[in-house]
């Protein structure tokens, strides 16, 4: 509990300082890390339960063209906007998971990608969602002129908490028990199938929240913005800052978006530069940041010592 | 009668490559049990290799054999920048399947990056190897596509043998299907995998300096390949040779007839589509068996 | 006296490719007794056992469980249903702690918060890993986590439990105490047992029947005296080799 109280401050203060900014790069940095950190935190749930969720990006989107067709074409209310970008692909995600989430492991991983992709070119195809090049025009309120930032940051931080408190539930030591071992989890009568496709049903209403934010954030979206590269660099921020904790999530979060924003200033060598980060920080450090600070903690005589990480082998 | 020679001649001049591309991707799945996403920029590298050199060879020459010089080239040059990043990389992500995924996901994004420095963006056409055309049970054919499909055919054929005869072939076998006992039976599993892999790099790199005749090549082309294999190999089983096969035939037949009515992007959705159908009646893929 | 049956086992067969791993098999399980399944190696005891739970599903063949037909049911309805089975290798949850690897046992059967914790608690008490409910399951030592997967499936308190081979790997003092733990969980709970071993000795002790099984079929039923000096029973562990 003292915990999900000490995350819930961070959030807080996180919170207190985006409403003192009011430069407009600065307020536009803390969106796109407070965005990333919800599909890092999205994809992470999923991962809860032994399974790569790559279509966090597809659910993603749905939520974004979800959020942009209710707020361009039928001028609803931002509120109720988002609200459709989180409803429409959870249902998405029942269906998706009741066909695909009998298979696991690299199995579930391909699908979710071929989904994902998939998604994409019926996108393209779609002349009402504009095709290639997308939608505009999708505005927040004006009364959120200044503080959308903010508003990013509540929502996102919230669902910070809600997982923390999902994961540290018995529903969460169950996704957990799955992940280990679902024969055994099933041996006593718990309908594996069913909580694993709640799992991705709560991970893809996250993402979809995540989606319509981002539409609004951007006012402009195209099917270029929901390729698997998504749910990649929401991987590479679990990994990079940690799995074994979902603050891990947010350090990794952190520390690639800063590092993109100073990678946008070499202009087209961007892709290089950001695959080489991500390729020399699997090797540098596979445990993650977290493990690093755990490390470095522990010869302090600070915490103890991270057990050693086991892999997570192909089934 | 002319259609459907028509669609079969373009079924098996697709199906070849997609086949090779695929047997490359499931073979390494099934000795490392490592998702090879950047087995695209393998091809897309050959490929460029191919069209980039093919002008420079001297026209004195043949051009069927300055193709050969070039597909060699190309060849040795995958297989060694894949020694290289499994020297580097894979050798330490062997079995674990998210770790590869981002190592090898941050590959794309390296190796299409510098290869757009190298080659840049656009386009690059090459020049026929051979001219002419041919009838085949009244589908007309371009020979060269007829010398590519052959010679890709030939190359599946030759992996073919190499796997169920020699004893690599045997050794790779026994470590996709059982790593424990295949070490018992003192197989080393890490030399091993490394064969596996540039094995299955070096396929794609063969797919990608068979298809450089075929169209335009530029470094994106090979991610194009990606999402296809993963259909192929879903439907035909994870680490299944057999399946690489008739999975890899199966969609560049759908592609071919839904290619000739509708468009090439809907023939993908529609395949992804089936596979969905597919998946609800059987998780376990074409060939795959149940398990436990 | 007729005792009630808690299990009907009837006809039961399953093939693998050409290969039949157990033929027309019938046998019952009655209430509150301790069953012993044995049988020389590739007998089909594990096959039997994944037929009974709803892992594989059977090609012939009834069963039914305290009155319901369960043939062809999958496993964790058969779990909700109350019967449980442990699994012969890999049977805990080795990254979870002591505690959370009970709790999945009991999720399904208490839902309140307060009574899940005595019935964890309970149940740690009861196999004997109360002093380790914190420990990562991997690191406790091998008796231990064998004890463990008992208390997983016992956390669901079970009208039928099913044990795959518990005793493997156990030294003489820990086949005891185990042995001791089955003994409580049927004399004070009436839960029914189902053994699976491979020592001989051990389940001759523990069990009031026995079902021996050869080649995909029962060979005898009978108490353990009755069934140790079947002369076909003889004949075939020592053609097999008693292991």
């Amino acid at each position: 509990m003292h915990e999900i109280w000490g995350v819930a401050g961070l959030v807080a203060i996180a919170l207190g300082l985006s409403l003192m900014l009011s430069d407009s790069y600065a307020l536009k940095v803390v969106t796109w890390l407070s965005l990333n950190v919800l599909a890092a935190i999205a994809l992470r749930f999923v991962m809860l339960v032994g399974e790569l969720n790559i279509a966090t990006a597809a659910f993603w989107g749905v939520g974004a063209y979800t959020a942009a067709i209710a707020t361009v074409w039928l001028k609803l209310p931002f509120g109720v906007a988002l609200v459709a970008g989180i409803v429409a692909p959870a249902l998405l995600a029942v269906a998706f998971g009741f066909v695909t989430l009998r298979t696991k492991g690299p199995y579930f991983m391909l699908i979710s990608f071929a989904f994902t992709e998939v998604l994409r070119l019926v996108y393209t195809q779609s002349d009402a969602l504009g095709g290639n090049s997308g939608m505009i025009g999708v505005y927040p309120p004006r009364w959120l002129d200044g503080t959308y930032a903010s508003l990013v940051v509540l929502l996102v931080g919230a669902c910070l908490v809600g997982f923390l408190w999902l994961e540290r539930s018995a529903f969460g030591k169950l996704m957990r028990a799955i992940e280990n071992n679902d024969a055994v989890v099933a041996s006593v009568g718990v309908p594996v199938l069913a909580i694993k496709i709640a799992a991705l049903t709560i991970a893809a209403a996250a993402a979809g929240l995540g989606g319509g934010l981002f539409a609004h954030a951007n006012r402009v979206i195209s099917p270029g913005d929901f390729s698997f590269l998504v749910s990649v660099y929401a991987l590479a921020y679990v990994k990079i800052g940690g799995e074994k904790h979902i603050l891990g999530a947010v350090l990794g979060a952190t520390f690639l978006t800063l590092l993109g924003q100073y990678v946008l200033s070499f202009g087209q060598y961007e892709h290089i530069y950001f695959g080489g980060a991500i390729v020399a920080a699997m090797l540098i450090f596979p445990e993650g940041m977290l493990g690093l600070l755990q490390r470095w903690g522990a010869r302090l005589g600070l915490v103890r010592a991270p057990e050693p990480a086991t892999s997570r082998g192909g089934h | 009668m002319e259609l459907l020679a028509q669609l079969l001649a373009n079924t098996l001049q697709i199906g070849a490559v997609y086949v090779l591309f695929a047997l490359g991707l499931t073979l390494i799945f099934g000795v490392m049990k490592v998702v090879n996403f950047a087995h695209g920029e393998f091809f897309s590298l050959a490929a460029l290799i191919v069209a980039a050199s093919m002008p420079l060879l001297p026209a004195a020459f043949p051009s069927w054999l300055n193709y050969l010089v070039a597909l060699a080239a190309a060849i040795a040059a995958v297989a060694v920048l894949g020694a290289i990043i499994y020297r580097i990389g894979f050798e330490r992500y062997l079995r674990d399947l998210v770790g590869s995924f981002i190592l090898s996901v941050g590959l794309i994004l390296l190796l299409q990056g510098i290869m757009t420095e190298i080659f840049t963006a656009s386009p690059r056409p090459v020049d026929a190897i051979v001219t002419g055309n041919v009838t085949v049970l009244g589908a007309r054919i371009t020979a060269q596509r007829l010398l590519i499909m052959a010679l890709a055919l030939l190359f599946t054929g030759l992996l073919y043998v190499v796997l169920q005869r020699t004893r690599l072939g045997k050794a790779l076998r026994a470590a996709s299907e059982d790593r424990e006992a295949a070490m018992l039976q003192g197989i080393r599993y890490r030399t091993i995998s490394l064969y596996g892999w540039l094995i299955g790099v070096s396929m794609a790199g063969l797919a990608g300096a068979l298809m450089a005749p075929l169209s335009p090549i530029q470094p994106a082309i090979g991610a194009d390949y990606l999402i296809k294999a993963f259909i192929i190999i879903i439907v035909g089983g994870l680490g299944s040779i057999p399946g690489a096969i008739v999975g890899g035939l199966l969609v560049a037949a759908i592609e071919s007839v839904c290619g000739f009515y509708f468009d090439l992007t809907i023939a993908t959705i529609f395949m992804f589509v089936l596979v969905m159908a597919f998946l609800l009646v059987r998780p376990q893929g074409l060939m795959g068996h149940v398990e436990r | 006296m007729e005792r009630a049956q808690i299990l009907h086992i009837e006809g039961l067969s399953r093939r693998f490719g050409g290969l039949t791993a157990v033929s027309d098999l019938s046998f019952e399980i009655y209430e509150k007794e301790i069953l012993g399944l044995i049988g020389p190696n590739g007998a089909g005891k594990s096959t039997t056992f994944n037929l009974i739970t709803g892992v594989y599903r059977p090609h012939t063949g009834k069963l039914t469980f305290a009155g319901t037909d369960i043939t062809g049911k999958k496993p964790a309805e058969i779990g909700r249903m109350g019967l449980v089975r442990t699994f012969q290798h890999g049977s805990i949850l080795s990254e979870l702690t002591v505690y959370d690897n009970i709790l999945t046992g009991a999720y399904m059967f208490v839902r309140d918060a307060g009574a899940r914790d005595r019935r964890v608690r309970e149940t740690a008490e009861l196999v004997g890993v109360s002093e380790m409910l914190g420990d990562l399951a991997r690191n406790l030592p091998h008796g231990h986590q064998r004890l463990l997967s008992i208390g997983i499936a016992f956390a669901s308190r079970p009208r039928l439990l099913c044990l795959d081979e518990p005793l493997t790997g156990l030294n003489g003092s820990e086949i005891g105490h185990a042995l001791a733990v089955i003994q409580r969980i049927r004399d004070g709970f009436g839960t029914t047992v189902l053994l699976v071993d491979h020592n001989m000795h051990a389940v001759m002790r523990a069990c009031e029947r026995i079902v021996v099984l050869n080649f995909g079929r029962k060979l005898a039923e009978g108490t353990p005296d009755e069934v140790s000096r079947n002369p076909e029973v003889i004949q075939a562990y020592l053609g097999g080799g008693i292991t």
